[in-house]
């Protein structure tokens, strides 16, 4: 739903010279099953095992209930991811200017929670 | 409709549905991690972004600077699925 969101707002935000770059977990070729089934128009990249994320400090490791109710549910997380770690990055959004530094920064430790693209395009246009 | 709007209306329809025993393990494992004081360590804005080199879909090699070189980037992490 983020991803569908976002996607429908490329074209906004390549009017604002910006581009929008997303990074999951999953393997490349999910993420290009994805890319294929939401007709992406921006860039999704793999970052395995949320080495990135880690940088970022968004990398957890999932509880070990919660893995075993995913497993119930058929989520297989070490398929879609490509490793048996179990973690996962908080979902974030963030503005990296031209100096690469952070000028907004959106993350939520609970995942349900997702800030409209709106409000990113807004925080965009303050600092073109 | 707003994005947070649908994301309520997936959980309200996923959480009518689901084992109750199922949403308290996922409800505390949200609070938990809410709890866990990850949010004090996360990147800040003012912080420099760390550069990565990841594969995109087309399975090259892109780094975060040859972008941002361009111009403002707005960089997503999202966990797949949701």
């Amino acid at each position: 739903m983020e991803l569908d969101a976002l996607n429908e707002n490329v074209d906004a935000i390549s009017t604002l010279g910006a581009r929008l770059v997303l990074v999951s977990p999953n393997t490349i070729a999910h993420n290009q099953t994805v890319a294929e089934q939401k007709k992406l128009a921006c860039e999704l990249f793999s970052d395995p095992g949320n080495t990135v994320a880690a940088r970022y400090g968004l990398k957890y490791t999932m509880a070990a209930d919660l893995k075993a109710l995913y497993q119930q549910f058929g989520v297989d997380l070490e398929d879609y991811n490509g490793d048996a770690s179990w973690t996962l990055p908080l979902p974030a959004r963030m503005i990296i200017d031209t100096d690469g530094i952070v000028r907004y920064a959106a993350i939520n430790a609970d995942y349900t929670v997702r800030p409209d693209p709106a409000e990113t395009i807004a925080a965009l246009k303050t600092i073109i | 409709m707003p994005l947070q709007d649908k994301l309520d209306k997936h959980k309200k329809d996923f959480e009518a549905k689901a084992p109750k025993e199922a949403l308290a393990v996922m409800h505390r494992a949200t609070k938990d991690l809410v709890e866990s004081g990850i949010m004090a360590r996360t990147i800040k804005v003012g912080d420099r972004a760390p550069d990565f080199v990841l594969k995109n879909t087309g399975n090259q090699d892109v780094s975060l600077v040859e972008f941002t070189g361009r111009g403002p980037v707005i960089l997503s992490f999202y966990r797949g699925r949701w």
